[in-house]
């Protein structure tokens, strides 16, 4: 029962009037469920949203609530259990992205997003977080990635894509203005991902550098929804940062990190705020806005339609909405379809959240891919871009378990395809 | 006990008790709530929050009543917001713009205003009866309605109909004498008052803190909400 104490602990722990009050405003009308694309992919009733945060209610309730400390006084309610925990487990690893399209659903305004990473810390606590969830985690604390990517490989890896692509990676070079934080994906999965955002920053003529300290951006503690090791990984990169003296920090296209460091690093780790700190394609957009750099009109029309997929931690919770846009239609003004729903109110990958990292959850996940197929091929699209490595991981591996004919492809590359020499 | 004597229990003492259990009952509820604490936000904003605040009313306020066609998981389940929509719409222009009402409003807070025609109110309260009833069949069928609802939610749908229902008999002068009738729809009103504060129907206080909240986390990440 140690587990069940802590997870109780902690969930109680997590529980202040923020959260509370919107535990409180919750009228289990049901309609969240509608939102969640596991529920829909799957007919699930436990995956709606609302139960899946019924331990963090539960424990809210029983301990801080008097109609609830009745309850469970006369057997109404029961207690968590170890049984629960796990269950829970399955329920919010499994088939939760984390991606907060319940919350624009919800009449009440409930965040659940953030409900549901109360409801991980809990389960953390407990330690019944998925086997290969956290043996990402513990690589990223041993060897400073869950990709296997150590000093030497990312080290090697660097060096290969500066030579293969040609592109000057500036390292470790004291008073940049800017370090860009890459994502073990990218520089693991997606190499030219890598070198477009290197060709891009040279081409604009910025002043960046990337840290040997901070090389890894992802943070598999959020994921996991442990804060001591959530801090441990944003920590590293504020160090590397601190380090060179840089005044931004740019996150490449890895969306859970983003989420992490540019709006919870500060409530954290204080010092998060001595810098800018920025995603790529905030980046992108500025870049091309002030006219540091210029894209031939029209480089992407004519091999198809080509859609924009939302990633819900950098534009649904990132505010990155509008710049993606702005740059498509530039490059492909014929060619750019969106889909429906789109912008904040976009369906999440179903990849996110760690659930690719999870072996036992492809089920949950290709499932939900499923919507996604459906959504691009009602645009008729043949190109899928992105601003997440998470999501594009998701879908290249979708593609290829679907056996779909499209191309998957990041803005990053697309920008740097169509770069005015 | 005779009709008269019930209905002057229900709508004196009883009423008053029961008013104050309701009044002091929720004011707890905020305290706890509230004395939880609130932890300091310290990460820059990139938009505005006040500005995602008030956006977050205006959609609440006005989608779900009006037009809750235009949110894009609306043909997944129509009925949910239709029904909900509309119930609360009925449950506010009977209760605020319903003149007998109005007149119990003015009676305890001295302030009055205008009010609709009884046959508008009349059938506004009818679609509030029939929406509650479709809602409960709903909540009854929906696999994840079923799922989440306890006794808690049957006792909050039951505590609520009962006013309507009898409130809409009185009107009409239905099946019973009028005097029993009302005494039944004052008891079945202070029974409910006593229910909200142990209950969801709660939600209208708590309301304000989520959508404020939900405004809030939006509008500082410069998203429209």
């Amino acid at each position: 029962m140690t587990a069940t104490k802590q997870a109780y602990d902690t969930l109680v722990h997590e529980t202040g009037g923020w959260v509370a009050s919107q535990l409180e405003a919750c009228t289990r009308c049901g309609m969240c469920a509608e939102a969640c694309h596991f529920y829909q992919a799957t007919g699930n009733p436990e995956y709606s949203p609302v139960w899946k945060v019924e331990l963090l209610r539960r424990a809210y309730e029983q301990r801080f609530t008097l109609v609830g400390g009745f309850k469970k006084m006369i057997g109404l309610e029961k207690e968590i259990t170890d049984e629960d925990l796990k269950h829970w487990s399955e329920l919010n690893y499994y088939a939760c992205t984390v991606c907060n399209k319940c919350s624009m659903v919800c009449p009440m305004g409930i965040d659940l997003g953030s409900l549901l990473h109360g409801v991980r810390a809990g389960l953390a606590a407990a330690e019944v977080v998925p086997d290969d969830l956290m043996a990402a985690v513990n690589k990223q604390v041993e060897e400073g990635s869950p990709l296997g990517m150590t000093d030497s490989v990312w080290d090697q890896r660097l060096e290969w894509i500066a030579d293969e692509w040609e592109e000057d990676i500036p390292r470790d070079v004291q008073g940049a203005d800017t370090m860009v934080v890459f994502s073990s994906i990218e520089v693991m999965k997606f190499p030219t991902n890598v070198a477009a955002i290197a060709k891009i920053l040279n081409k604009a003529g910025e002043k960046w550098t990337v840290s040997s300290k901070a090389r890894e951006i992802v943070n598999f503690g959020f994921y996991q929804g442990d804060e001591k090791n959530t801090k441990m990984f944003l920590d590293r990169v504020l160090e590397g940062a601190r380090d060179l003296g840089v005044k931004r920090i740019v996150v490449t296209e890895c969306g859970h990190a983003y989420d992490a460091l540019r709006w919870h690093g500060a409530n954290w780790l204080p010092e998060a705020n001595d810098f800018e700190i920025i995603h790529i394609t905030g980046v992108l957009g500025e870049l091309v806005g002030n006219g540091r750099i210029k894209l031939k009109p029209g480089a992407f029309d004519g091999n198809g339609t080509i859609t924009f997929h939302d990633a819900c931690k950098i534009q649904r919770k990132g505010g990155h909405i509008q710049e993606p846009r702005d740059i498509l239609k530039v490059i492909a003004p014929n060619s750019f379809k969106e889909m429906t729903p789109n912008r904040e109110e976009a369906i999440c990958c179903g990849g996110g959240g760690g659930v690719i990292a999870i072996k036992a959850a492809d089920p949950q996940r290709y499932a939900a891919f499923g919507l996604k197929i459906d959504q691009v091929n009602s645009v008729g699209a043949k190109t899928v871009t992105m601003t997440c490595s998470n999501c594009r991981l998701q879908f290249t591996d979708g593609v290829e378990h679907f056996k779909l004919d499209w191309k998957v492809t990041g803005l990053a590359q697309m920008v740097a395809d169509s770069l005015v020499e | 006990m005779n009709p008269q004597a019930m209905l002057e229990f229900a709508r004196g003492p009883f009423f008053y008790a029961s008013l104050l259990f309701m009044i002091f009952g929720l004011a707890y509820r905020l305290f706890t709530v509230i004395s939880l604490g609130w932890s300091k936000d310290r990460v820059p904003d990139k938009g505005s929050k006040a500005g995602g605040v008030v956006m977050s009313f205006l959609k609440g306020i006005l989608i779900w009543p009006f037009i809750p066609w235009v949110k894009n998981t609306f043909n997944r389940n129509p009925l949910i917001y239709i029904g909900g929509g509309l119930f609360h719409l009925a449950l506010f222009v009977v209760i605020i713009l319903g003149t007998p009402h109005m007149l119990v409003w003015k009676s305890l807070t001295g302030l009055h205003w205008a009010t609709l025609p009884l046959p508008i109110v009349d059938w506004m309260a009818a679609v509030g009866i029939i929406a509650m009833i479709l809602l409960l069949i709903n909540r009854r069928i929906n696999p994840v309605l079923k799922l989440i609802s306890g006794p808690a939610e049957f006792l909050s749908w039951l505590f609520v109909f009962l006013p309507m229902v009898t409130g809409y008999m009185m009107t009409h002068h239905l099946w019973l004498p009028y005097e029993n009738l009302y005494a039944l729809h004052m008891l079945s009103v202070d029974v409910m008052m006593i229910w909200i504060p142990l209950s969801r129907i709660s939600h209208f206080i708590f309301y304000f803190f989520a959508r404020a909240i939900h405004g809030a986390e939006f509008g500082k990440r410069g998203v429209a909400v």
